[in-house]
């Protein structure tokens, strides 16, 4: 169906008076799209695949393979093979937990939040973000799994009646991340299958035999009737109206882990915000890096333009600086206080053993993304590959920087220690991720990685899922 | 009047699928229902659609989870009311993330079986008088009519610009 140049909101006025996102007028670069050439593009992702495809699936799932093992290992000889000791109990598999749970923000942030803002740049990329949502949350789920060691007794963590007639206990900290990341994880894949819906129709409009099958029983009967769309709309909207609060719940409660304990460093009432805007940040940095080839193989040029890469960069600008912000408090309120155990804690961040994962932090994650005010930059797919990729590393050591020096070096020097990762370790990190990968990979191949019908709005209305 | 008859006209744009409904609306013949590859706002104005009322499911989701997180912590606290550093064994600052989670997590079960009682999904059966065109590009109004009243109303559709399709009980379901 050809469509006209549209241009914002086609006269809508939106009652909670945001309009300005908009204002970005991005449409004008799509105007060539059609429905039907949406529609094209994105089913011809869906093309058996060719051989270098499967080379790589299998290479992710060989990676995985080799985490899996470590992990066996681990089971059979025992936790001990880990690093992780006296006084530095939480290592490399906290670390990895917090950073895929910030990984899992930036699905949310876009799908939910820029969806209640009317933000039209998110639409193209908010289904790949979403599915890197659910497999962020599912690899993160891993992680206290692996780190309980007897990871048979993990019911201990769950409210059943058992023969130990004991229950959890809900003031923990602990507690409150299991009931947070598993209602995360539920909320986030039941958003995300809803959100599929309609284009599992269109998928099943178009294919034939088994696979036709297959996504007719997916797509639950849907056929577009404005009856469906009445309902429809309205969930969606309610949808992105609870996952909102609850993506910010979500590393609140992540952050609470530290900052309810009395450990120098990590007792501070900044953990919960500076922790959300951290996510965000790794979160948008991780969606650069999975867009960006997925634009090239797939070839989405048209679907996911220019602009909405240096949107995507912009924000993290926006997020980086945040986390700046956060990272310079740190260090004023331990001066500010005159408090000589967080002073002390924080001189040894910055000069001590790990002062190397500080300055990688710092600099990845706070002046790197300094370079995107430069327009060249932010429209070059090398440096805003190439950036993406330094901010993830910079996120990962911030999980590094916290977790490790606090404990470390806390109040007395005779319970000082050190800690470094151990290969298991490495080869289960390499393990988990190869998984997000190999999960990613399997998704873009199999099921719709563009929203077909949000583009179809967009190039109808220049918004979102209308109401 | 016997309804028997399943007709459907496929508008290549919105415009054309408004313009078929009002005509429809002028006529004897009853108006199924209408579909479209994107929610369309002028289509729902056309066919007067009331709000959906899946957010009372929503609501009732979210009071049951609000109740249901903190009664679970107030219970699991209670059955060992053991007073550590002289701290309330049923500590409710805390219960409010439990109560929170829940409430959300209750909120969104109750807006999915909203939105699936509503829709009356999951049900293959919508796929009777449909055709593949719908989920693409395509706008579709379904009506019916007396079995010889059909060239009547398939001449609406097509003057509207439309193509028409004709269901009836031999039709294979969902082809083109």
């Amino acid at each position: 169906m050809p469509v006209e140049p549209v241009n914002g909101h086609n006269g809508h006025n939106w009652p909670n008076g945001l309009n300005w996102l908009n204002r970005l007028d991005w449409t004008h670069t799509m105007t060539e799209l059609t429905f039907a050439k949406i529609d094209q593009t994105v089913l011809d992702t869906l093309v058996p695949a060719r051989r270098n495809y499967w080379f790589t699936v299998v290479l992710l799932f060989l990676g995985i393979l080799t985490g899996a093992a470590c992990w066996v290992y681990q089971i059979f000889v025992g936790i001990g093979v880990g690093g992780q000791n006296i006084p530095v109990a939480w290592g490399t598999y906290l670390i990895n937990f917090v950073f895929w749970v910030g990984i899992a923000h930036s699905g949310t942030l876009i799908s939910a939040i820029l969806h209640l803002f009317r933000a039209g740049w998110r639409n193209p990329i908010a289904r790949a973000a979403e599915t890197m949502t659910v497999f962020a949350v599912c690899v993160a789920g891993l992680f206290p799994f692996i780190h309980l060691g007897r990871v048979w007794l993990v019911y201990y963590m769950l409210p059943i009646p058992t023969q130990r007639t004991l229950w959890p206990n809900f003031t923990s900290p602990l507690v409150f991340d299991v009931v947070a990341i598993s209602t995360y994880l539920t909320v986030s894949s039941l958003f995300w299958y809803t959100g599929l819906l309609p284009d599992l129709a269109r998928v099943r409009d178009s294919a034939v035999g088994f696979r036709k099958k297959v996504f007719t029983w997916l797509s639950l009967g849907w056929t577009g009737a404005h009856e469906q769309w009445r309902h429809y709309a309205r969930i969606y909207l309610f949808f992105a109206a609870l996952a909102t609060p609850l993506v910010i719940s979500v590393h609140s409660v992540v952050s609470w882990d530290f900052a309810l304990g009395i450990v120098p460093g990590w007792h501070t009432t900044i953990f919960a915000p500076y922790f959300v805007a951290g996510a965000i940040h790794s979160g948008l940095a991780m969606v650069l890096t999975l867009m960006i080839p997925l634009r090239k193989i797939f070839h989405y040029e048209e679907i996911i333009t220019m602009h909405v890469l240096e949107s995507v960069a912009k924000t993290i600008i926006f997020t980086g600086l945040i986390v700046g912000f956060a990272y310079s408090t740190e260090f004023f309120i331990a001066w500010y206080s005159h408090n000589s155990v967080e002073e002390a804690i924080f001189i040894y961040r910055a000069f001590g053993h790990y002062a190397y994962g500080f300055f990688i932090m710092l600099t990845c994650n706070t002046m790197v993304p300094l370079l995107f005010f430069f327009k060249s930059i932010r429209t070059s797919i090398p440096w805003l590959f190439g950036i993406s990729i330094l901010v993830n590393i910079g996120m990962w050591y911030e999980r590094f920087v916290i977790i490790v020096t606090s404990v470390a070096h806390d109040f007395l020097p005779n319970s000082w220690g050190l800690y470094q990762p151990t290969l298991i370790e490495l080869g289960i990190q390499l393990g988990a991720f190869c998984l997000f990968f190999f999960l990613f990979v399997l998704f873009v191949k199999h099921m719709p990685s563009v929203s077909m019908t949000e583009m179809k709005e967009t190039v109808a209305q220049g918004e979102g899922h209308g109401h | 009047m016997a309804t028997d008859t399943y007709v459907m006209g496929i508008f290549g744009s919105e415009d054309q699928a408004v313009a078929a409904v009002h005509d429809l609306k002028k006529s004897a013949w009853p108006l199924v229902r209408t579909h479209s590859p994107i929610p369309s706002h002028k289509l729902a104005e056309a066919v007067q659609v009331k709000k959906s009322k899946a957010g009372w499911y929503t609501l009732f989701g979210g009071i049951i989870g609000f109740f249901s997180g903190f009664a679970l912590a107030i219970f699991t606290a209670v059955r060992w009311d053991l007073i550590v550093s002289g701290k309330p064994v049923v500590a409710l600052i805390p219960f409010v993330i439990v109560g929170f989670e829940f409430t959300i997590l209750f909120a969104i079960f109750g807006n999915l079986i909203g939105f699936l009682h509503q829709s009356k999904l999951p049900r293959l059966a919508n796929l009777k008088h449909y055709d593949s065109r719908l989920s693409g590009e395509h706008f579709g109004v379904l009506a019916s009519c007396a079995a010889d009243q059909q060239d009547g109303l398939q001449d609406l559709f097509r003057k509207n610009g439309g193509d028409v399709r004709v269901f009836d009980e031999q039709t294979p379901t969902n082809g083109r």
